[in-house]
């Protein structure tokens, strides 16, 4: 099979779509992800799929790729009903994914990685090395990326990571290729290639599903629209018909200043938190204050270094040269247990690994921070833990059943209330809070927004990094920005415009 | 960032030391400067050392663990670990030198030894892989059952080999052209072997992938189960084609054959650069991580010191060598 | 929409401390005594029952330690090494000094030396501890030998040696009561204290315990510790039984202790896990050599059983979490 030979040859049938799904629900612990929602694609098309994070397009797109299986509906492939039971089954089908995660493996090469669903063979079995890496340098010329195919994927920088990702989905021949928010890290000039791609993806008979939140390039790319909301089907529209605000309103379903709720007043001027010169691996010569009652917006694309800059500020990961003050006093030693002591902790983007005990119950989760006050001698007073822990649930409004759930049991929302909640016991001055909605559905991220300006009103400082447009303009004062590990620009609230930040972001 | 892969010419003849600059860093030219460190030490602390007779007699010696390693390192690589290969290569013996008794044919012997091993992988292998219990735990319980079997059926002693067949003593303590023990040129050829599957065939990079990755392995259509349980078959054929070398050099099967083994061969992976982790390291580093420790304790014994300074230093090498590997890769 | 699935059997739980998989592990344990006990009445004999507890003991004492090691996430595979080598050590001070109290402390602050060194070789040196303990049992059953070349004799009777093994207080065994001592003490930090806390949390998520502001090196290595002061313990009291210090003793040893640990639910990846599960496997494992030997089964069965039973187990506690997480 020739190598890129989804950019060769294509057959489309007429009349057909390329596939249907109808009626598709799916159901996870804690959440219904996916309720009776439909999906067509024409053969030749790029088809939009729209929605909040938590709206069920990651889960709509694993159901195609045979990642997740459906639990109720039906998908027909060509006209005729397929059962998408493994990737491998969705592959056979000729349904190539592009994840938003990276889906490589970082030991091997570019090339190697390329072909890994199918390795070229010789006559006796062996893998044909010449040939993939020479197949690998001829896809990555024909589409116009600039990367070495004999480089380790381990050690390239996350955006050519995803265009090794992209290539990946035209090494082979491919009746559907599905993009999950292909441009998270990319530059114009490479969305400008991908793009270029994809219209000759379509031009070719195949059917392209386009994932992204990026309302531009939806308009500049899509010929269909779909939008899901909270896991249901809201609409399918050709694009001509959308605006950006008739997009926006299927996509939020409400109006949004709702989302974000403001009892706050003006920060005061009490700095907690200076930052000067601060520098590690990734950071370059880093200084910032942010002051009590003020929530400070970090955004950046994907690489910018806003996790690391959070990791390095709480006294997590170490750093070179700087110096952090904490509400007067140096964060000196530099580890996380003065950073709590002086009243700093990050709430970080990775719930998962860095945040939760997912096999410990509620309570343990919710008092990890502050278990020292309920302590006498080394003892843990649980009734009154118990009290304490039971008051934020209250508080928050954390749905569970107990404080003896297991963690792993409440939604992502829930689950970060309690990561929340293990802060604000503690009675922190700063938190900083890292892409505080990933994975949360829209109600309960409101409900995170209206904690967050709480939090800044009862005069804690908040530095929230954020790749979230709409979460960054809605909930901050001030806005910085940062690119390759500097901060390029810092400005308020009112002068803050999407161009402003996306220039300050690439530059 | 060590490289900047896009800007560096893609086709052309790379220089010399970027080639070298290469092979250095690469994990297995530490391995092989140890080795060569290692024979050059005792080659001037001890006569004998470097003779042919002496340089063969620890090859010999070293096959044993070579082979069983290449298994555990091919499964460990696909992020998996037996520990019952001791167990199974003691248990080998037994039909080996049952059926040789009984047929006088050491190659039926052979087939018999063969056939535990493969029914002990495949055990292994749907429990761990297909039912998904953790392999640490599951192998671990072979280990009981296999050892507790060899005990229950010999009754604790070993078993004679009666037919005294010159084939099977040759097996373990021949030599071809009266040099080359053949454990050792068995050890070679499957290493040979072992090194091109994982290198050159589809199954061998399907193991780094799933050992490196089970989703994204999952998400290239790969069936990560299946790839595991032979994985587990591999590894237990391997421990059995060690065990009846072993069987031979013993010249009978004997009970306690094998006891300790599983972590002399663990420790020799784990030297040769196989991360326990899965999906990194090269059965050429397990192999080379067999040979230092081979090595090692040879020479030490040449030295006239106690026997059990082979175990200690064992020990803190192994120590030292993984604190060093992990000292690299935060460094990075 | 609902937020939450499982609230079944959430009311039941009142604690994860006492975790529902224990369940299964009482039924086993009855069931395989009123089996036994069906087969061979001498099975519930005082002097029987005393024999069992007894048997369980050095188990239970190096089990208690081992589970805390677990839930915090590492492992050790030393304390079979380690236990030889700690008896040699206190029978040999016994002997060179006169005074059992030295030597029997001597050979439980040998056992802490090695769960030390343990401890910083995986703390600081950043050892995957599996490997870690594997190199260090290497080095113990080396040095053992190098110590002693042959059983370490108690040279001069000293009654005392072997009174912390065959002494009574009441009718109970002085080892029964040590264990029993022991599980009650670990029993009470891994419940009712912060320690026992960080234990959990370090073990179920070690970067979130880090941002907490703990230190998962130093509650690790704290473990590691106790784990050897518990083993030098239980080597003590082996030398004592043996009144000779053994060192061949202990082989294979860690692993009867970590199926008992496993099979009592303490899981491999860390932050779950009970005494009370550990003390339940002690007991079954133990019941189970028991009845091999009093229904006199060929006792190399003591090997085979155990090995299937680690397995079962295991594989029940999958299928039941698995049907959880529906």
């Amino acid at each position: 099979m020739p190598a890129s030979a989804a950019l060769e040859k294509a057959t489309p049938e007429q009349g057909v779509p390329a596939m249907e799904m109808v009626g598709i629900g799916k159901r996870f612990p804690g959440v219904l992800a996916l309720e009776n929602v439909s999906l067509t694609l024409e053969p030749g098309k790029v088809h939009a799929l729209m929605g909040e994070n938590g709206a069920g397009k990651s889960t709509l797109i694993k159901i195609l790729a045979g990642v997740y299986q459906k639990d109720a509906g039906t998908i027909r492939i060509g006209g005729v009903e397929a059962d998408l039971r493994s990737p491998r089954d969705a592959l056979r089908q000729g349904i190539k994914v592009v994840f938003q995660e990276i889906a490589l493996i970082s030991e091997f090469t570019v090339a190697e990685n390329i072909f890994l669903e199918q390795y070229p063979v010789n006559g006796a079995g062996s893998i044909d090395w010449k040939k993939i890496r020479r197949e690998a340098a001829a896809l990555f010329e024909r589409i116009g990326f600039n990367i070495h195919p004999a480089a380790k994927v381990g050690d390239l920088p996350v955006s050519q990571q995803q265009m090794v990702e992209i290539a990946r989905a035209l090494a082979h021949e491919a009746r559907i290729v599905v993009m999950d928010e292909p441009t998270s890290s990319l530059t114009p000039h490479e969305v400008a290639l991908l793009f270029g791609v994809i219209r000759r993806l379509a031009a070719l008979g195949i059917a392209v599903v386009y994932v992204s939140h990026k309302l531009d390039e939806i308009f500049e790319i899509a010929d269909t629209v779909t939008v899901l909301r909270d896991g249901h089907h809201i609409s399918t529209t050709p694009v001509r018909e959308h605006t950006h605000d008739s997009l926006i309103q299927d996509m939020i379903g409400r109006r949004i200043d709702n989302l974000f709720p403001r009892s706050r007043g003006v920060a005061r001027d009490e700095v907690v938190v200076k930052v000067e010169g601060l520098s590690t691996d990734k950071l370059k010569d880093v200084s910032f204050e942010a002051r009590a009652g003020e929530v400070l917006g970090f955004f950046g694309l994907m690489g910018a270094g806003r996790t690391e800059l959070a990791k390095a500020i709480v006294g997590y990961d170490p750093i070179r040269t700087g110096r952090i003050t904490i509400a007067g006093s140096p964060l000196s030693p530099h580890t996380t247990q003065t950073g709590v002591a002086l009243g700093i902790g990050l709430l970080s983007e990775d719930r998962k690994t860095e945040g939760l005990m997912l096999e410990l119950p509620v309570l343990q989760n919710t008092s990890l921070a502050s278990l020292d006050q309920f302590a006498r001698a080394g003892f843990v007073d649980e009734p009154r833990e118990r009290s304490a822990v039971q008051a934020f649930v209250d508080r928050f409004r954390i749905k569970t059943p107990g404080l003896g759930q297991q963690i792993k049991n409440l939604s992502g929302g829930n689950q970060q209330k309690v990561l929340l909640a293990r802060w604000l016991m503690r009675g922190l001055k700063v938190i900083v809070v890292d892409e505080p909605t990933r994975g949360i559905d829209v109600g309960a991220k409101s409900e995170i927004f209206a904690l967050i300006d709480e939090l800044a009103a009862q005069g804690l400082a908040v530095i929230m990094m954020t790749s979230e447009m709409p979460e960054l303009l809605g909930l901050s004062d001030r806005i910085a920005v940062m690119a390759e590990g500097r901060i390029t620009t810092t400005m308020s609230r009112d002068e803050a415009t999407q161009e402003k930040i996306l220039n300050a972001a690439i530059a | 960032m060590p490289q900047s892969p896009s800007l560096s010419a893609a086709a052309g003849p790379k220089s010399l030391v970027e080639l070298l600059r290469a092979l250095v860093r690469r994990n297995e030219f530490a391995l092989l400067l140890s080795l060569a460190v290692l024979i050059v030490f005792f080659s001037l602390t001890s006569g004998s050392f470097l003779t042919p007779r002496n340089i063969t007699n620890v090859l010999g010696q070293a096959s044993l663990a070579m082979v069983a390693g290449l298994g555990l390192g091919l499964l460990v690589i696909a992020g998996e670990i037996d520990v019952s290969i001791g167990s199974l290569a003691g248990a080998v013996g037994i039909p080996l030198v049952v059926i040789m008794n009984a047929t006088g044919s050491l190659e039926l012997g052979i087939a018999g030894a063969l056939l535990l091993a493969l029914c002990v992988g495949a055990i292994n292998g749907f429990l761990a892989a297909y039912l998904g219990i953790n392999s640490l735990i599951v192998t671990l319980g072979s280990l009981f059952v296999i050892r507790g079997g060899i005990y229950l059926y010999t009754g604790q002693k070993a078993i004679p080999d009666d037919v005294m067949l010159e084939s099977f003593y040759q097996l373990g303590n021949g030599r071809l052209l009266g040099a080359v023990p053949y454990p050792a040129l068995v050890a070679l050829v499957l290493l040979v072997c072992f090194i091109y599957l994982m290198r050159h065939r589809p199954f061998g990079r399907k193991l780094y992938a799933v050992g490196g990755n089970p989703e994204v392995a999952r998400l290239a259509g790969y069936d990560v189960k299946r790839v595991k349980f032979f994985a587990f078959v591999i590894c237990s054929l391997l421990a059995g084609i060690s065990g009846i070398l072993l069987s031979s050099r013993l010249g009978s099967a004997v009970h306690v054959a094998g006891l300790g083994f599983e972590f002399q061969v663990v420790a020799a992976v784990v030297l040769g650069g196989v991360s326990l982790a899965g999906g990194i390291g090269s059965l050429f580093g397990v192999a080379l991580g067999v040979l230092i420790l081979s090595f090692l304790a040879n020479g030490l014994g040449m030295l006239n010191l106690a026997t059990e300074w082979q175990l200690v230093t064992t020990g803190l090498i192994i120590i030292a060598a993984v604190a060093f590997d992990e000292l690299k890769r935060r460094a990075k | 929409m609902s937020d939450v699935t499982q609230p079944a059997g959430a009311g039941a739980m009142p604690s994860r401390l006492t975790d529902n998989s224990q369940i299964v592990l009482v039924l086993l344990l009855l069931a395989l005594c009123i089996g036994i006990s069906l087969a061979a009445s001498q099975f519930y004999s005082v002097e029987n029952v005393i024999a069992i507890l007894r048997q369980c003991s050095l188990v239970l004492i190096v089990g208690a330690g081992m589970t805390m090691l677990l839930i915090a996430g590492e492992v050790d595979l030393s304390v079979g090494a380690s236990l030889a080598f700690s008896g040699c050590v206190a029978m040999d001070v016994t002997n060179k000094t006169g005074s059992v109290f030295l030597g029997a402390l001597a050979g439980i602050l040998f056992g802490g030396v090695v769960g030390l060194f343990n401890g910083l070789v995986v703390t600081r040196l950043k050892v995957n501890s599996l490997i870690a303990t594997i190199a260090t049992m290497m080095i113990l059953q080396g040095g053992v030998f190098l110590y002693t070349r042959e059983a370490v004799q108690n040279k001069h009777q000293q009654p005392a040696f072997t009174e912390i093994s065959t002494g009574y207080l009441g009718p109970i065994p002085l080892p029964v009561i040590i264990a029993a001592g022991v599980f009650v003490v670990a029993y009470i930090v891994l419940r009712f204290t912060t320690i026992g806390r960080y234990i959990y949390a370090v073990g179920a998520n070690a970067r979130a315990a880090r941002l907490s502001g703990k230190q998962p090196e130093s509650l690790k290595l704290i473990v590691f510790v106790v784990t050897g002061l518990l083993t030098g313990l239980a080597g003590l009291i082996l030398a004592s039984l043996m009144n000779t210090g053994q060192p061949t003793a202990g082989r294979g040893f860690e692993l009867t202790v970590i199926a008992a640990v496993i099979l009592g639910g303490t899981s491999l990846l860390g932050g779950r896990g009970t005494l009370l599960g550990t003390l339940l496997g002690v007991l079954i494992l133990k019941v189970i050599d028991n009845g091999i030997i009093i229904l006199r089964w060929d006792q190399n069965l003591q090997m085979v059983v155990p090995g299937v039973v680690i397995v079962l187990a295991t594989y029940l506690d999958l299928l039941r979490r698995r049907a959880d997480a529906r």
